[in-house]
């Protein structure tokens, strides 16, 4: 039997993009993946009674080496926002190539904590911050110098000890550019680096309550126990940033979601399925279903996603059990899922299914990386009647969209001038819109299409082109779509429909994150690595961590 | 010293600050950032260029065009980067001045490995030749036969080419291209309001 690709008429709709969940694919694990048999060391950990000072973890193997240099400052809590404006932390961190001398922590010690503000050098390769979850850092600070572990209903609820609020790489700030580590192995899948910083920033958040607990109480305190620290991951709190990267990295957005479908292309053209496979799968499924309570969120929209998702999955689990084993079982599990689940519940189990089969999914996750030059150039020799066609068939969808419509050109995306941010906002009603960012593909895309229409359709693009270039940018993505078919979003991301918390969700799911948590529609909190390893215990790791019961 | 990305970024942003498409804008910074990485002074060049002002430059957008002085290094780029496919292009042409040659180089370089050909340009000051292959020749006849007491620094620090007051210039060009942030914009544009001391 032929099982097809998914459409990306299908996949590339925000509704289900928005609706991702972390998988085998995703960065955090597939960097545990490939880092397990580095060894991880606490190289430094200078701190005062109350957690303030310094601390350099190191990952090393053979002559490779790499240092999270973490720094710890005092923060009045009239001072403490996640939001983008904020200009001190509770923590702030840097990922070094290397290890970094004394000189260097100096230097760092002067910039990190300032970050946007700051400067860093090509010696340094990524740049974040984090803010404490005052709530949960104070009871397990207070629980642990008394000798008690902290209550875990209180922790699990929240998740973790500190939240980034975001983290820089790739040349921002003076950071190093890719070009200086994308040629190294170990880093071949994206934003690993960002991966490790987050991971070895996790580790610091559970030195520093040992730490402060131990000062408070040296007679009486406890360790955190490695039980309730491994079901803590680090939160990270993001707006829309985040956003627009999507929208410009198309063949990159291509890989990510092409790796997904070829995963689970391939799962549901397996003629046959082993009773332990079923076993597996059944036994990751009652698992989540017993996590999804810690799963909280006041954001109306995430309650009714997560309580579809929850109705859903026990709708599914009565089907699964009563489903018989024949040929081709896993293509009729997703056939039904597709059928009889909303998108939350579809697409959390394609990523169950991808759990089953390692040997299917992990050799994807190389492939999630891709040189965004080699798809950057525009072939002018194309026939100008050849370019209409590939939009009216790759883009049908929004040639049907009127663009007189005011809703349909509600939003504008811009950068903000403080803080150089993408932000969106009303066009009709605040000022800025004649700044916007060329993040209105639709739009831009249709207007391509009916500048071309008037053109000779028998010329070629150099034609086109000597005439007229407001639309080379959305010209170049045609290009890249009729090559990599799962590169455009196919919404109007400034429709006054949007809910750009769609597109943060997409990417933050490649990530790995768990539980969504939307603070409004353009702003969202998510926990990393919760389940993940302890840094000690890395090496014994099996991947299959994430889907371990929380308590 | 700035990243290649900070590089790319603020020139794409202060060309497009003035008035230059998006698409031009992108074709821009990386034109000037593979200019930098190669140790060419692209951004001083590129800055020339803005303060020699676009108004006063010439695009060419025909071959044909009668109007051949002061052209602009980025459309003249652009121009053989779009048009070289074609087989009318394969001839010699005559300009009369072209600001900024360096700028246009990237551009060429792109059009000679994609349609493998060659570009030669002569002037009273300038010898280049731009190849297919991955060299460039600057005046190859003032290549000795051979060089004496000579040294190479090897090293994988790329050298900065322009001076802080030309980045400080371009910087304030790039913002140009951001929205001054009101009180209203801060509350609603990212999602704001919220306590984060839970």
């Amino acid at each position: 039997m032929q099982v097809d690709l998914r459409k990306p008429e299908f996949v590339m709709k925000l509704g289900r993009l928005g609706s991702f969940h972390q998988s085998k694919l995703s960065f955090l694990r597939s960097f545990i993946r490939e880092f397990k048999d580095w060894d991880f060391q606490t190289h430094i950990l200078e701190l005062d009674n109350f957690g303030f000072g310094h601390g350099v973890y190191v990952v090393q193997k053979g002559n490779k080496q790499y240092s999270l240099v973490c720094f710890s400052n005092h923060l009045d809590a009239n001072e403490r926002s996640d939001r983008v404006i904020a200009t001190k932390w509770d923590a702030s961190f840097v990922l070094y190539d290397g290890i970094p001398s004394s000189e260097d922590i100096q230097r760092l010690k002067d910039n990190v904590p300032l970050q946007e503000q700051g400067r860093v050098t090509e010696k340094e390769l990524c740049l974040s911050r984090a803010n404490k979850s005052v709530r949960v850092f104070e009871h397990v600070v207070d629980q642990l110098s008394q000798g008690h572990q902290p209550d875990t209903s209180l922790l699990y609820s929240v998740g973790y000890l500190y939240r980034t609020t975001a983290v820089y790489g790739s040349g921002k700030f003076g950071l190093a550019d890719r070009i200086k580590i994308q040629d190294r192995g170990e880093l071949k899948g994206p934003f690993r680096l960002e991966m490790m910083l987050v991971y070895l920033a996790r580790q610091f958040t559970f030195d520093v309550v040992n730490h402060v607990a131990h000062h408070r109480s040296p007679s009486t305190s406890v360790k955190l126990s490695d039980d309730i620290a491994r079901n803590l991951g680090i939160g990270n709190s993001t707006g829309l940033g985040m956003a627009p990267f999507i929208v410009n990295h198309p063949a990159l957005l291509n890989q990510w979601i092409m790796a997904k479908e070829k995963a689970l292309q391939a799962i549901r053209s397996l003629s046959s399925v082993k009773e332990k496979e079923i076993e597996t799968f059944q036994s990751y499924l009652s698992t989540i279903q017993d996590n999804i309570k810690y799963w909280k969120t006041d954001s109306d929209y995430q309650v009714q996603k997560n309580d579809q998702l929850i109705h859903d999955l026990k709708d599914f689990q009565e089907y699964f059990y009563s489903k018989k084993i024949e040929k081709f079982f896993w293509n009729d599990v997703y056939e039904w899922a597709e059928k009889n689940t909303e998108a939350e519940c579809c697409e959390f189990i394609v990523s169950l299914m991808m759990e089953v089969y390692p040997d299917i999914v992990e050799p994807l996750s190389y492939e999630m990386s891709i040189d965004e030059e080699d798809y950057f150039d525009i072939d002018t020799s194309r026939n100008i009647n050849e370019i209409c066609q590939l939009i009216e068939k790759q883009y049908t969808w929004l040639l049907e969209v009127d663009f007189k419509e005011k809703d349909n050109i509600y939003n504008f995306w811009y950068y903000s001038k403080n803080k150089q941010e993408p932000r969106l906002s009303d066009r009709f009603s605040e000022e800025g819109a004649e700044l916007e960012l060329p993040l209105a593909i639709a739009r831009d895309i249709q207007n391509l299409y009916k500048s071309l229409k008037e053109m000779d359709p028998t010329k070629d693009l150099s034609f086109y082109l000597s005439k007229d270039q407001q639309y080379r940018h959305v010209l170049r993505r045609v290009f890249i779509c009729e090559q990599l078919p799962y590169s455009e979003i196919q919404d109007n991301t400034i429709s006054k429909a949007l809910v750009p918390v769609d597109m943060l969700r997409l990417k933050l799911s490649f990530f790995g994150a768990t539980r969504f948590d939307p603070r409004s529609d353009r702003w969202v909190r998510i926990t990393m690595y919760q389940g993940a390893p302890l840094m000690k215990e890395i090496s014994l790791s099996n991947d299959s961590w994430s889907y371990k019961k929380i308590a | 010293m700035h990243s290649l990305y900070e590089i790319e970024t603020t020139v794409k942003r202060s060309a497009k600050s003035q008035g230059l498409s998006w698409g031009v804008s992108e074709e821009i910074g990386k034109a000037v950032r593979v200019l930098e990485q190669s140790g060419l002074q692209g951004l001083e060049s590129f800055k020339n260029i803005i303060d020699y002002g676009f108004d006063n430059l010439i695009k060419l957008t025909d071959i044909n065009q009668k109007e051949t002085s002061n052209l602009c290094p980025i459309h003249f780029g652009i121009f053989f980067q779009d048009q070289s496919h074609l087989k009318e292009m394969h001839q010699t042409f005559e300009f009369k001045s072209l600001q900024e040659p360096l700028i246009s180089i990237p551009f060429l370089i792109k059009a000679a490995k994609k349609n493998l050909i060659y570009f030669h340009i002569h002037s009273n000051n300038l010898k280049i030749s731009i190849t297919p292959s991955e060299m460039t020749s600057i005046d190859q006849n003032k290549i000795p036969n051979l060089i004496n007491n000579f040294s190479m620094h090897v090293t994988p620090q790329r050298q900065s080419q322009y001076s802080d007051k030309t980045w400080e210039g371009l910087y304030q060009l790039s913002l140009e291209t951001f929205v001054e942030e009101t009180e209203e914009k801060k509350l609603s544009g990212a999602g704001a309001g919220l306590s984060d001391n839970d």
